[in-house]
């Protein structure tokens, strides 16, 4: 009897999900995914020497971009640290739930998680006038043009997070949502220096995403 | 993300591994990192673009389409700089 390698074979299958450009293009390789056909999956793909990499929905914040398809992998199925890769894959369908207005959002969604962080700091720090401008901001660009002014002096954790905001305001309110919530990211690490931090961002990151874009609760757990 | 990623690549590290990222010949976790850089900056995917771009304006051209004087002017640049001068 063989022994038991944890490899299930080609015939494993598994739903994850995939980011892509405007057009189905992949965004390192440059070429065009093949759509999928009406009520029938596209062509597999398989890539030489290489392997088809997708996401599980906590992997979702590591790779944004501005479509969101449902792909099927074929194994054997690697389980990497922000991504899963399969020998072959193919698109299922696209997530409609994701599109450019989704992106946008979902940028000023983690500027504005940033912008609070960077409030609570400058109550905490007794600067209750810095806070208010920024609370009291009406739009990306606006907050942006708020926390650079106040971000002058990266003296304390208040002004140094009110940087990040800045920047993540920026390329919110430019519909770059990855970059946002990169920025995002860094608020949340400046304002927080605990183990774990950028985990729980991604986490609040990946949570947003599935919300937004309809994946569902059933789908988690399938995936 | 530099406290909780100290392995994040600067934009200037990508720029000197992007023959090897489009070579194919990058470790894994490196290739990785190149990737997760690339989604969210947008100098560096630019870059990327005018470097495939350039690739493929290259590839077209044959030995002998290069003027003589060009093709001397390149390699005296690439002698000097590969005795690092």
């Amino acid at each position: 009897m063989p022994f038991d390698t944890g490899d299930t074979g080609a015939s494993e299958t598994m739903l994850a999900w995939k980011f892509l450009e405007r057009g189905r293009v992949a965004p390192f390789g440059g070429h065009v995914w093949p759509a999928p056909g009406t009520g029938a999956p596209g062509p597999w793909i398989q890539p030489p020497g290489g392997e088809v990499f997708a996401c599980r929905l906590s992997d979702l914040p590591w790779w944004v971009n501005a479509e969101l398809w449902e792909v099927e992998l074929e194994g054997p199925i690697r389980m990497l640290p922000t991504q899963i890769a399969g020998r072959r894959g193919r698109l299922v369908r696209r997530v409609n739930g994701w599109d450019d207005v989704a992106l946008r959002a979902y940028g000023v969604a983690c500027a504005e998680r940033a912008r609070d962080l960077a409030v609570s700091l400058f109550l905490r720090e007794g600067r209750t006038a810095d806070a208010d401008a920024l609370r009291q901001t009406r739009s990306p660009l606006e907050l942006h043009r708020v926390a650079q002014e106040l971000a002058t002096d990266a003296t304390t954790p208040g002004t140094a997070t009110a940087g990040y905001v800045g920047a993540s305001a920026y390329r919110a309110a430019e519909g770059a949502g990855a970059a946002a919530a990169r920025h995002a990211a860094d608020a949340a690490m400046a304002a927080d220096g605990t183990p774990g931090v950028l985990e729980r961002e991604i986490e609040w990151q990946s949570r947003w995403i599935v919300e937004r874009a309809g994946l569902g609760v059933a789908t988690v757990a399938a995936v | 993300m530099s406290k909780v990623r100290p392995q994040e690549l600067a934009c200037k590290e990508l720029v000197e591994l992007l023959t090897e990222f489009l070579d194919g010949a990058l470790e894994e976790s490196v290739r990785t990192q190149v990737e997760q850089h690339l989604v969210w900056c947008p100098g560096c995917t630019e870059y990327l673009r005018q470097f495939r771009a350039t690739i493929g304006a290259t590839r077209k051209l044959a030995e002998e389409d290069l003027p003589q004087r060009v093709r001397e002017n390149l390699l005296h640049a690439f002698r000097h700089w590969r005795h690092g001068s």
